[in-house]
């Protein structure tokens, strides 16, 4: 039934509306109930994690030895043997993956703060070069690693021959890691002090001198954190290696040769054989490195910091 | 007749001409100090041996790597290199000696490597990493090792390291140098556009032959994933439908158990919690973020998967499916929507909560209606972005979801039980299959990767543009 509503109860509705207006008690109440809820879930986000990395912890020491660091894996269904060459590999391909993009990183991140603003003023192409460069950095940065896995295959492995090889999973692993890099070093660059730039600029030092002089030498801090924070990436990076480094269980004997890193070898325990124990043993030193390199970021930061603001 | 004539005195005359210029370079040269003029005879030595290598090797008259053409190739380009080098040695050129450490220095790398794959693969290739004294004593070989092979580059590095005031460099020189400087760091920078319209080409190139063979529809609507034969290629049937649906419905279940989540933590840490507590949580948030997807892989294998089968419900057999892959994802991509919405919640200016307070409203009222509205945009990126971390996790899945190549199906028509079954998603079906697929089955992967690539170019996309939006407020 729909008929139009009277004077009288119009006001009658208008009063139960006024009475259930909150009034400060039951907002209170609501405010508190709320809290609790967000602390509920804050305290469950940080459960979370702490179950995580402790469950892994504490059921991955008794692993560790010194035997299970120094043996090399010997494959099979039973997972036997230690973690020896993974660790040499993963300590390779670090060192590969961070030779290959930290030039290419850090040369871009210089050219974005120190030349584009002046070159996008003299042409337009350069100004539209600046501008894509830009946004292939951020897409790069959005590409999902199996994608860099792909790519890496159908380009390092099969078109240029390298095969499943340290080579071909640097150079994908460098695809990666290059919007980090640039990221962190445009950072740097940027809260260097344009004062040291102008004295050296002042004292007849070229732009270049200037550079490799004066800026760089006061952005190394924030350098070394981006690189780091690639090293914490290329360490915990399983799906681009997956499809580009093989997995043999042997130490690499050249740079064309396949490998097995620390992440790698605990996937291939899990999925491929029945000792879990390893996988959690190796997954735990896994989280110590990781641990270990969030905190030299902290103090590398905070380092960097004091130094700028002149203490 | 007259030519008769001519010859004897034309050939006294180059003899003439020759000797005057040798004479002319000789005192030249003898003018120049002598570390300058040992590095133009080296440079001499190096080409003319180079090219006399290249030629033997050509003829086959020594045995050497590279034969054939290419190594006649090889050694007048390197004839040619060391020629120019050492005219520019020559006339004290200052790239000269920059190019010049550059290869020394390039030298000195690769004996660096090489020596420590050596040292190495002696260490620890074998069974069990050797003793600490073997160790040592292989340090020392390599030590040695080392020094001898290096002694040589090393010192003529030194060399050329010290004679700089030797060369001379013009005003036009260095803003030459300054230029090329220029230009090489704007190659670096255009190195990231470029890597992504090659992973653009080749996985598209690679994925022809699926469009062309097996056809977009069938890839795009097909239900049934059967690689199998590979030989003939008329029973083999490439549908992504079943994959498509793993990865929306493990998304979907990330999305739901995530936010709630992440939008109370970023909450917490931006409105309510003291300044300690946000400082242990943000630093607890980061490592969760560092922490590898194996990890949570193996902890959804271990720990999750066997909760799940105590679980009394139809269809929860393994413990293995779509629920454990959704809590294992929720948790991954729980660092970065936390994180943005944070920052979103923060960007908001201090004078709308005050605003709200003064007309008398609740802090939760506040962030109820007033905040978290102001930073609306910002949480729709960092839900966009979530989103696009969940579609192309791979390894974590690939050891949670159960991998099954069906359709996920709810059991006695149950709608709920399939969150129990088990999928494959569009990434864990790349990884899973690609280290062996041929022919139309590893173009059909590609052509997975091709759709994956753009749609998540797509969202992200969308959600920098949303988030620089906020940026302008």
């Amino acid at each position: 039934m729909n008929h139009t509503l009277t004077n009288q109860e119009k006001m009658m509705l208008a009063r139960e509306k006024a009475a259930r207006k909150p009034n400060l008690k039951r907002r209170k109440i609501s405010q508190s109930i709320a809290f609790t809820l967000m602390w509920l879930m804050g305290f469950i986000s940080i459960g979370a994690l702490i179950w995580i990395v402790g469950y892994v912890l504490a059921r991955g020491f008794p692993t560790i030895n010194m035997e299970f660091l120094t043996t090399r894996p010997a494959g099979g269904f039973e997972g036997e043997g230690g973690i020896s060459t993974t660790i040499v590999t993963t300590l390779y391909l670090v060192v590969l993956t961070i030779a290959i993009a930290a030039p290419l990183g850090i040369g871009a991140a210089i050219y974005f703060v120190e030349y584009a603003n002046e070159a996008q003023n003299r042409s337009k192409f350069v100004r539209w070069l600046v501008r894509t460069a830009r946004t292939g950095v951020e897409i790069l940065a959005g590409v999902p690693s199996i994608i860099f896995g792909l790519f890496g295959f159908a380009v390092f492995v099969s078109f240029l021959k390298f095969k499943f090889s340290l080579l071909s999973a640097g150079l994908s692993g460098a695809c990666m890691v290059l919007p980090v890099i640039i990221r962190t070093t445009e950072e740097a660059l940027l809260a260097v002090p344009d004062s040291l730039r102008e004295g050296s600029l002042g004292l007849g030092a070229t732009k270049w001198q200037t550079i490799t002089g004066v800026v760089l030498p006061a952005a190394i801090p924030g350098i070394v954190t981006g690189i780091v924070l690639s090293v914490g990436r290329i360490i915990s990076e399983t799906a681009i290696f997956w499809v580009t480094l093989g997995g043999s269980y042997r130490l690499p004997q050249n740079l064309l040769s396949s490998g097995r890193t620390l992440a790698l070898h605990v996937y291939m325990l899990a999925t491929e054989t029945r000792a879990f124990d390893k996988a959690l043993g190796t997954a735990a030193i896994l989280i110590i490195i990781i641990m270990l390199l969030n905190l030299a970021i902290n103090l590398s930061s905070k380092y960097f910091q004091k130094r700028l603001s002149g203490k | 007749m007259g030519c008769m004539k001519v010859r004897p005195i034309f050939i006294l005359f180059c003899v003439i001409k020759t000797m005057d210029m040798l004479k002319n370079t000789f005192s030249t040269v003898s003018k120049k100090p002598f570390k300058v003029l040992f590095f133009i005879f080296l440079s001499t030595v190096i080409a003319v041996s180079s090219l006399i290598t290249g030629v033997l090797a050509y003829f086959a008259v020594i045995e050497f790597p590279i034969n054939g053409s290419t190594s006649l190739i090889t050694g007048g380009g390197l004839c040619f290199l060391f020629l120019l080098l050492s005219r520019g040695f020559y006339t004290l050129q200052n790239w000269a000696r920059t190019s010049f450490i550059s290869i020394l220095i390039l030298i000195l790398l690769i004996i660096l490597v090489n020596e420590t794959f050596k040292f190495s693969s002696a260490v620890f290739a074998g069974k069990q990493v050797l003793s600490i004294f073997e160790i040592l004593k292989y340090l020392g070989q390599f030590l040695f090792k080392l020094i001898l092979s290096g002694v040589i580059p090393s010192a003529l590095l030194y060399f050329l390291y010290k004679a700089e005031e030797d060369f001379s460099e013009t005003p036009q020189q260095r803003h030459l140098f300054d230029r090329t400087i220029k230009n090489f760091l704007l190659s670096t920078a255009l190195s990231s556009i470029l890597i992504v319209i090659f992973i653009f080409a080749f996985t598209l190139q690679e994925s022809q032959l699926a469009i062309k063979d097996i056809g977009l529809e069938e890839l795009l609507t097909g239900t049934i994933w059967r690689p199998g034969s590979i030989i003939s290629n008329d029973i083999a049937q490439f549908g992504l439908v079943p994959m498509i649906v793993g990865s929306i419905y493990s998304t979907i279940g990330a999305i739901l158990i995530g936010i709630p989540l992440s939008f109370g933590t970023a909450i917490l840490l931006a409105e309510i919690a003291p300044d300690f507590l946000r400082t242990i949580f943000r630093t607890a948030i980061e490592l969760l973020s560092g922490i590898p997807s194996v990890v949570y892989g193996l902890f959804g294998m271990v720990v999750i998967a066997p909760l799940i089968r105590q679980i009394p419900a139809e269809g929860n057999t393994t413990g293995f499916g779509i629920l454990n892959a959704s809590i294992i994802l929720s948790i991954m991509i729980l660092p970065t929507i936390t994180n943005i919405t944070e920052d979103a919640i923060r960007a908001v200016p201090a004078s709308y909560r005050e605003a709200s307070y003064a007309l008398g409203a609740t802090h939760w009222q506040t962030i109820k209606d007033v905040v978290i509205p102001a930073a609306n945009s910002g949480i729709i990126a960092a839900v966009i972005l979530g989103i696009s971390r969940a579609l192309g996790e791979t390894m974590a899945l690939i050891m949670v979801i159960g991998n099954s190549i069906a359709i996920p199906t709810p059991v006695n028509d149950n709608p709920l039980s399939i969150i129990f079954s088990t999928a494959r998603t569009l990434t864990g079906n790349i990884a899973v299959e690609i280290n062996y697929a041929a022919g139309a089955h590893r173009s059909a992967l590609f052509f997975t990767g091709v759709l994956l690539f753009l749609f998540l170019l797509i969202i992200n996309r969308l959600a920098n543009r949303i988030m620089k939006g906020t940026k302008k407020i």
